[in-house]
Formats: structure tokens, C-alpha cells, sequence
């Protein structure tokens, strides 16, 4: 049918999207990961003594986010709602991710999970969590056969019959 | 964690409102890190449009949003933590610039245009001008 379409109601909102932007964003190595990438995308870093992760959780209440950490594991949990009162028919556009939510990601090292912190700003969730002293690198005796303890095997040979 | 805060208002400004617009130029041209598409809903209320966007990491110092003509245009300039020396890992999300224009029609009150922002969520209400509303209930009855 010719003509414009009215059925999807009041909509006096276009984007405006100009060829120069798109040429831009074409530079944008993450553009391909926008649509298919899992809620909430997380960012890991670390300072060697400790690793830093950061989940983008906009407009969740940190009261509401559970947070749980293992020596070798962190779970993120929560439910993002859409605002009350709100038909599902009055929406125009809905790209913001909705719903139950959780992460579980296994961390590089073992890491002091007493030690952990977390803060929330501007919609952004920072964990930091100190490595365990046990997971960094240290110094090993070797002990000679004969001395008490039972050699060590290499294991590199041992392995084949 | 900390305890949520309420919601600040973000003025509305003409073109160069907030910060310098020579100052923006030279950033763009500079074109250092990616910019990024923020993702949005908007709802029709009785009164207007609401339209949200997702904008972690942006707040009151850092986010502005611009009518000029007809069109509405949201940037944030988001800052790496330049005192933290950590070394990236593993990368889900960029950190970059967040911008995103719209072009709004005549329906649109232009100077009752409301913006606020809390944790990472910007809400701009677009009330529907007096006229729009004469008119659809005319043709209701």
C-alpha cells in the first residue's frame, strides 16, 4: 500500500544519521560485538597485585545486584525492570537490554576473596580483588634425593610406558 | 557500594552550551577513540515521549545535551581513569565517547524539553505541544 504508515502510532522522532558518521563508526572495532554481546559486558584488568573488573549495569540499583566471589570464580546476578506503569505497546523503539541477568566469569589467578571490594558509580560497577599470596609467583626449594623427601619427577619421561 | 543518589538535571542547551565548541571540533578531528552508539528506548505517554538512553560511566560533568533547529544531539566524553595504572586483559565493552542526534518534528514542545540522569540512565521527556493534543482529541470524538 502506498502512502505513509501510521499504524505504529505518534512518531515524530527520526534519527539522524549522516554518511560521515557512519564512515566513522566503521573505525569502530566493536561495532560488529554491539548487538550480540552478552548483558552486562565486563572489562578485566590488572595492576599485578590485584585484578580490576568493570560491568557497565546502567541504571541498576546496587542494593539489587548480587555479587559473588570465589578464590577463582565472580558471579554478577540481577534483574534490570522496565519503569512501572509502562504498556508494552506504547514503546517506539527498544534496544536497552531487559530482564534477569548473570555473569560468571573464572578469574586468571586465585584471589583473596576477603579482601574483595566493590563500588558503583554512573552505572558502572568496579570489583577489585587482591590476588591470594599463594597465587604469586614465588620461589620453590628443590630438594635433593637422599635428603628425606621423595625426588621430584619431571614428569616428562615418566608419562610413556 | 554506594548508596544511589538522586537524579540530576541536565539542562538542555543551545549549540555551545557547557563547553566550548572549537574545543569539540579539535576532538573530533583528533578522532582517538571510538564514539559510541548508546542504545535507546522511547515510550509514548499520554503527554509526550520518553526516550532513555544507556550511558554508563557519563554523569553531570561529562554528558551535554544540545538542541539546535530540530535536531537533539546527546554527547559524553568519557575519561579512562588515568591514575590507574592497570593493563587491560580482557575487553567486552570500549571505553570511548558516546554521541547520538535525533531529529524531532514539530509535535515536539522544543522549550519544555526535561533531561535527567541517575546512575548511568539518561531520560529526556519530549512533551507533545498543545496544539498536537487539541487536535487528537478532535479527531477521537
Amino acid at each position: 500500500m502506498a502512502g505513509p504508515d501510521w499504524s505504529g502510532g505518534w512518531d515524530p522522532f527520526h534519527e539522524f544519521q549522516r554518511e560521515m558518521g557512519r564512515l566513522f563508526q566503521s573505525f569502530d572495532p566493536f561495532r560488529a560485538l554491539r548487538h550480540v554481546r552478552a548483558f552486562p559486558p565486563l572489562n578485566l584488568a590488572t595492576t599485578g597485585a590485584e585484578f580490576v573488573l568493570s560491568a557497565q549495569i546502567p541504571g541498576m540499583d546496587p542494593g539489587e545486584v548480587e555479587l559473588t566471589v570465589t578464590p577463582e570464580t565472580l558471579t554478577l546476578r540481577g534483574e534490570r525492570r522496565r519503569p512501572v506503569g509502562v504498556k508494552d505497546d506504547s514503546y517506539r523503539r527498544q534496544e536497552r537490554f531487559m530482564g534477569r541477568w548473570s555473569r560468571t566469569i573464572t578469574l586468571p589467578d586465585r584471589v583473596d576473596e576477603a579482601r574483595v571490594t566493590a563500588q558503583f558509580a554512573d552505572g558502572v560497577l568496579t570489583v577489585r580483588l587482591p590476588r591470594a599470596e599463594g597465587a604469586r609467583p614465588r620461589q620453590i626449594a628443590l630438594t635433593a634425593p637422599g635428603s628425606g623427601s621423595p625426588p621430584i619427577d619431571i614428569g616428562e619421561e615418566g608419562g610413556r610406558p | 557500594m554506594s548508596d544511589s543518589h538522586p537524579p540530576i538535571r541536565v539542562p538542555v542547551g543551545p549549540p555551545g552550551a557547557g563547553r566550548s565548541r572549537g574545543d569539540d571540533e579539535a576532538r573530533h578531528a583528533a578522532q582517538a577513540r571510538p564514539a559510541i552508539t548508546p542504545p535507546i528506548d522511547i515510550h509514548e505517554g499520554p503527554d509526550g515521549l520518553t526516550l532513555e538512553a544507556d550511558l554508563p560511566g557519563a554523569n553531570e560533568s561529562n554528558l551535554t545535551i544540545q538542541l539546535e533547529h530540530n535536531v537533539l544531539t546527546l554527547d559524553a566524553r568519557i575519561d579512562e581513569p588515568d591514575a590507574d595504572p592497570a593493563r587491560l586483559i580482557h575487553q567486552e565493552f570500549p571505553i570511548g565517547d558516546y554521541h547520538r542526534s535525533f531529529i524531532l518534528s514539530d509535535d515536539v514542545d522544543r522549550d519544555r524539553i526535561t533531561a535527567e540522569l541517575k546512575d548511568g540512565v539518561l531520560k529526556v521527556f519530549l512533551p507533545r505541544t498543545d496544539r498536537v493534543r487539541a487536535r487528537r482529541v478532535e479527531i477521537k470524538s
